[in-house]
């Protein structure tokens, strides 16, 4: 009772020293006799009268606070009798507590149960201090603490010593909470607003006086906590161009740095990812911007992030190898004619050595040198693979394996190029330990550190070049070597042409000592390959008449040596326009539409990696330039270099855009440009001057999904790299999902999805082996009994009315189905790999001959607005059960690449996912035209009461750990286990079957999905279980194949959309 | 243009557009996926007030002549004889593209040009008739 009562005037005094009065008999008195009413019912009443917080609010801030004022226990005895006696100096009962009514004295009374008849300290202290109160006042202290002493005999006496002494221990009580400081403010916040000042934590002696110590204490506390760091030099010695450089320097040692990161990182949102660190979006709005220079102007992206390996050695090595890596069933491979001539760009997939079409490695392109006419003599070629970087590991090593090279290059090697960088790499290495530098650092003490650029970015001590004994086959890692940029849209052409210009030919070297350009001069001197050039330019002025990419033939190459684009750098950025003078109907422009560039120039000196040194090398710096600029006697006028100017030679790679489907055919097309590593800045301004807008990370997703193709590594879900993206990627989610409290979260167990941030491919497959396997059995059996779902009932119960055959057609037919017989032995072959091998592992389709029939079985074969295509005209094949068996015997577990576009309403999301539609679906769709389409019922979420208990259970268990701290650890451990997987609102690791966990039959999901700015509909892309897509087909109405529901997580609306198959 | 039928080896046939000059704010292209009544308030708004635009110019190919030419003609009618038309065709040259399947046969040429129609109306603001 004693510590209750002091614990209140403790509080009591603490505000009042807050409100800064502090002698202020009056307002502490206040305070005395409010705080206590406060406090009691929050001591003697139970946690019902209270909410637990607000307990914990006040415990935290009595925490400094000195807990209890006692006495020491000998004065225990004659501490009643100081009650009493204190009690008893009141000796007015005034008759106006008598007016109080009786139920307020009872509720009072209920009010303080655990107050003894003796009374309070308050009491006492009213009546010590308040000897002049007015005369209610003191009616009421007299009746609160009068109350309870009627009954007792009143003290007749007070020992002043006892007194003083019970006073003295509540009186330092106090001066220790004044002192003590119990909120997390600092010093001068306390103060009242009328003595702040400005700057007081700057200034101490602003302060006052009395604060002054505590203050200093503060600020010494603040500057130990911030950490030291690098701003004890001045920003001018910070800016110092060697300190820059080494700063910058030691930020890019985790993540490379492309060469425009400087540029990139002042006006972009950068993210680290696969060791680099990339522009991920503009930081200015430019979502729609970056839309419409890719449709109409034209859209920059430095992709000098992808991975460049060479390969070198004999044509037919190469060819044996590679083709085990790669299969014909998916389109022209490695030695298809214009690719292995050097004059297309070729892509494909690779897959582990013989094992199509299951253990994908991922999508490439490549590029063969073009064959040297002068030397046929020998057969060594040289071909690029470019990857991209989460690929690159797995690429590289199944390539050293495949070619058995094992060996780091230093031992031996055919290439003198590659160990003259590897023995000069070498010892640099050795020199300086941990420190990256330029290789050519032994040249150049004098500077004292360079920009990393190419091969500095390497892991020093690790080969990057490898050698077989057998075959001589020498891969080479180029990453970083090479820089790529990547225009798109129609006016690349513009941009292209007036930023570059062709290089002069020179025949005499500027300087004999310097070996700028002497590659370029011993060039020149020979005629054939001056008029090789000259052709080459030729070419390149003609892409001015050209008005759009998408008209020259896919993947053209085109080998170039340009001037330096620095000096003819505009003075102001503008917008290159298409010039209408050079739209002349001739020949030429025919000839390249028609027949693309020439073999003999597609050649550039890129391949050769001496040339690429020379030339990064022998860069004339910026500042060089730029003094050169100053000495212009007319300022401003175009700097003529003569035959200093660099030479740099590139290579132009052309990107069909959109080539599959039937809609927007040739958007999104435009140019790679190559370059040596080193000029990136000096041709990445010129363009921008030109009026490129430049897109990051996001705008590459974008351009890949508008234009319906598999973004790299997001939509490989069976390659090595696409299975961490999407690991990565649900973690991501899922810790997003977490950090919102469960009440504002989505509870996806109610919306009936399974699996709303990583695609459950493999157990979709699986799912839909198992129901395939199921049918088959029912289907031999020939029970009559329906299965559960309408599709699988449907598909025994052929033929399809839809489909129309032609009898004109009748010999097609025949010999269509005598591929079949070839196909389905191939096929059976095939299969029988497969059960050989491991069985677990879905893959995703990839065949052109499967892929085209699938495409014509998914388009609606009659209807209105549609052109009547029977399939058979095609040389496709129906859509018959002998048709289908071979395909569901061989591709069990097999995802479809489709894109599917919503007919109404609605734009998809990630993870949206693809249901079939029931026959009443149909009927709906049919009977209203604005039917947006069915909903889902609502789930039960049979998780939440589990989750709820655990929780009670833990609480209990941690508040019994409170009381009997021998709790049993075993359970507790047990109980956080299972709580940990149960997160409210999902669904438990194992899940149900996911094809028929909702009211329509799961066939895929969505991996890109999003209102689609260039067809003007939610768009989306996704795969389908191959299995699922066939028995949707099969059982549609003629007019309604390929109408599929959409789903997004995190909503029960399902929507209809088309699916397409693009080939 | 009938499909050609693939040859021995298989190929597979894809259209390119068709060149074009570049665009100035008057030249409209007719299509036959956008609507009739888009394309026709499209040309009566670049034609009308506050356009900006004395003569557009129509195009139409192949098989958008016929909306080209009727898109015209609902210009002219509802210009109230303040528009003179101008036509001229000519012959467009496109590309279709050849994409080999298989590694063996590379060397058919791989585009092949064709021939199509196409119209090209100019629609000009005559001065109103004294």
């Amino acid at each position: 009772m004693l510590g209750d009562a002091a614990l209140g005037a403790g509080g009591g005094y603490d505000r009042a020293a807050a409100a800064g009065s502090e002698a202020e008999g009056a307002a502490r008195r206040r305070g005395q006799g409010q705080r206590p009413k406060e406090a009691a019912p929050t001591r003697g009443g139970p946690a019902a009268r209270m909410s637990n917080a607000r307990e914990k609010k006040r415990a935290k801030k009595m925490r400094n606070q000195p807990s209890s004022v006692t006495l020491s226990s000998d004065y225990g005895p004659c501490h009643s009798g100081i009650q009493h006696h204190n009690g008893g100096s009141r000796s007015f009962q005034t008759p106006k507590q008598d007016l109080y009514p009786e139920s307020s004295q009872g509720y009072q009374q209920q009010r303080h149960p655990y107050q003894s008849p003796g009374p309070s300290y308050r009491n006492e202290q009213y009546f010590s201090k308040g000897q002049n109160r007015s005369e209610k006042e003191r009616g009421r202290g007299g009746w609160r603490g009068g109350r309870q002493n009627v009954s007792q005999e009143m003290p007749k006496y007070i020992t002043a010593s006892t007194f003083a002494q019970a006073r003295a221990a509540e009186i330092s009580a106090m001066l220790k909470a004044v002192k003590q400081k119990s909120s997390n403010s600092l010093v001068f916040q306390t103060l009242p607003r009328h003595m702040r000042r400005r700057a007081m934590s700057h200034n101490i002696k602003r302060l006052p006086r009395r604060l002054r110590e505590i203050a200093k204490k503060e600020a010494e506390k603040a500057v130990h906590q911030k950490k030291e760091h690098s701003k004890s030099k001045c920003r001018k010695a910070r800016r110092r161009h060697v300190n820059l450089v080494v700063e910058f320097n030691r930020r890019q040692k985790k993540n490379i740095w492309l060469e425009t990161h400087i540029w990139h990182a002042k006006r972009f949102h950068m993210v680290k990812k696969w060791g680099y660190c990339l522009g991920e979006r503009p930081t200015t709005k430019s979502y729609r911007a970056c839309y419409r220079a890719m449709t109409k102007h034209c859209l920059l992206q430095d992709l000098s992030y992808y991975c460049c390996l060479e390969l070198n050695g004999k044509e037919e090595d190469l060819l044996k190898v590679l083709a085990s890596m790669c299969n014909i069933d998916t389109g022209p491979t490695f030695a298809a004619v214009p690719c292995l001539s050097g004059r297309i760009q070729g892509s494909l997939v690779l897959y582990h050595a013989n094992r199509y079409p299951e253990d994908a490695l991922g999508p490439i392109t490549f590029i063969w040198k073009p064959k040297d006419e002068c030397y046929v003599t020998s057969k060594m070629r040289q071909l690029w693979i470019w990857t991209h970087p989460s690929l690159k590991q797995d690429i590289l090593t199944e390539l050293k394996s495949v070619f058995q090279c094992t060996e780091p290059v230093e031992t031996c090697s055919p290439e003198p190029v590659v160990t003259f960088c590897q023995e000069k790499k070498q010892p640099d290495v050795a020199m300086s330990v941990g420190r990256k530098r330029k290789r050519e650092d032994d040249g150049e003490k004098a500077v004292p550190l360079k920009k990393i650029i190419g091969d500095g970015t390497r892991v020093p001590l690790q080969p990057y070049c490898w050698t077989s004994q057998t075959t001589g086959v020498v891969i080479s890692d180029l990453t970083m070597e090479i820089l790529r940029y990547r225009l798109i849209g129609p006016l690349t052409h513009c941009v292209l042409t007036e930023a570059l210009k062709t290089a002069s030919v020179q025949t005499e070297m500027a300087d004999a000592e310097t070996e700028l350009n002497n590659w370029w001069v011993e060039n020149c001197k020979d005629s054939e390959k001056v008029s090789l050039h000259q052709r080459q330019e030729a070419i390149f002025e003609l892409l001015q008449g050209i008005s759009s990419p998408s008209e020259i033939p896919a993947g053209t190459i085109l080998g170039l040596t340009v001037g330096d684009p620095r000096v003819n750098l505009p003075k102001k950025r503008s917008k290159a326009l298409p010039n209408p003078e050079k739209y002349q109907d001739n020949e030429n422009i025919r000839q390249l539409l028609l027949e693309g560039v020439p073999v003999e120039c597609a050649h550039s000196f890129i391949w050769d990696q001496t040339i690429c040194k020379n030339v990064t090398e022998n860069k004339i710096p910026e500042q060089d330039l730029n003094r050169m600029r100053g000495e212009l006697l007319v300022p401003g006028s175009q700097l003529d270099l003569g035959p200093r100017e660099s030479k740099i030679p590139i290579l132009l790679v052309q990107q069909p855009g959109k080539v599959a489907g039937e809609d927007r055919p040739g958007w999104g097309s435009g140019w790679d440009i190559c370059l040596p590593k080193g000029w990136g800045m000096a041709f990445w301004i010129p363009f921008i001057y030109q009026g490129a807008r430049v897109g990051g990370l996001q705008e590459s997703l974008k351009h890949s999904e508008y234009k319906r193709t598999p973004h790299i590594p997001n939509d490989y879900p069976d390659c090595p790299a696409g299975v961490q993206f999407q690991e990565d990627l649900e973690s991501i989610l899922l810790e997003k999902f977490k950090r919102r409290p469960p009440a504002k979260r989505a509870n996806y167990v109610k919306l009936g999805t399974l699996a709303p941030f990583l695609c459950p491919w493999g157990q979709l497959t699986r799912d839909w082996e198992v129901r395939n396997k199921a049918q088959e059995e029912s289907v031999l059996a020939s029970s009559p009994d329906r299965m559960s779902c309408a599709i699988e009932s449907q598909v025994p119960c052929d033929p399809n009315p839809g489909l129309i055959i032609e009898d004109s057609q009748g010999d097609r037919v025949t010999c269509s189905q005598g591929d079949m017989m070839e196909e389905r032995t191939t096929i059976q072959n095939l299969c029988t790999e497969h059960e050989d091998a491991t069985s677990n592992g879905f893959f995703v389709v990839r065949s052109r001959k499967l892929l085209r029939q699938l495409s014509a079985w998914c388009r609606p074969t009659c209807g209105k607005g549609q052109r009547v295509r029977p399939a058979s005209k095609l040389g496709q094949k129906e859509m018959t059960e002998e048709a289908l068996l071979p395909i569901f015997k061989c591709y069990r577990r097999a995802l479809v690449w489709v894109s599917l576009s919503l007919l109404r309403k609605g734009s998809p999301e990630l993870h949206a996912m693809i249901c079939v539609p029931t026959q009443e679906d149909f009927l709906q769709l049919d009977k209203d035209q604005l039917f947006c389409g069915p909903q889902e019922p609502k789930h039960r979420d049979m998780f939440k009461h589990k989750i709820l208990k655990l929780k009670e259970r833990k609480k209990k268990k941690n508040n019994g750990k409170a009381l009997e701290s021998g709790a049993s650890h075993a359970l507790e451990a047990k109980a956080v286990e299972e709580h940990k997987e149960l997160i409210l609102g999902l669904w438990p690791d194992p899940l149900p079957d996911v094809t028929s966990h909702c009211s329509r039959i799961l066939l895929g999901f969505v991996t890109q999905g999003d209102f689609s700015l260039a067809a003007g509909c939610g768009e989306a892309l996704g795969f389908v279980n191959l299995t699922g897509l066939l028995h949707m087909l099969s059982s549609q109405p003629a007019d309604k194949k390929g109408l599929v529901l959409l789903r997004t997580p995190a909503s029960l609306q399902y929507r209809f959309a088309r699916l397409n198959i693009e080939v | 243009m009938s499909e050609p039928a693939p040859p021995v080896a298989e190929l597979t046939l894809r259209r390119r557009l068709p060149p074009r000059l570049p665009r100035r704010r008057g030249d409209v292209y007719v299509n036959m996926k956008t609507d009739f009544k888009a394309q026709l308030s499209r040309c009566q708004k670049l034609l009308g007030p506050g356009g900006g635009c004395t003569e557009i110019c129509i195009h139409g190919l192949g098989l958008a002549i016929n909306r080209a030419i009727n898109i015209a003609l609902q210009l002219q009618a509802g210009g109230a004889g303040a528009l003179r038309l101008a036509a001229n065709t000519s012959t467009v040259e496109l590309a279709d593209v050849l994409e080999a399947q298989s590694d063996e046969d590379g060397h058919p040429p791989l585009a092949r040009a064709r021939n199509n129609s196409a119209i090209h109306i100019r629609v000009c603001r005559v001065s109103p008739p004294p």
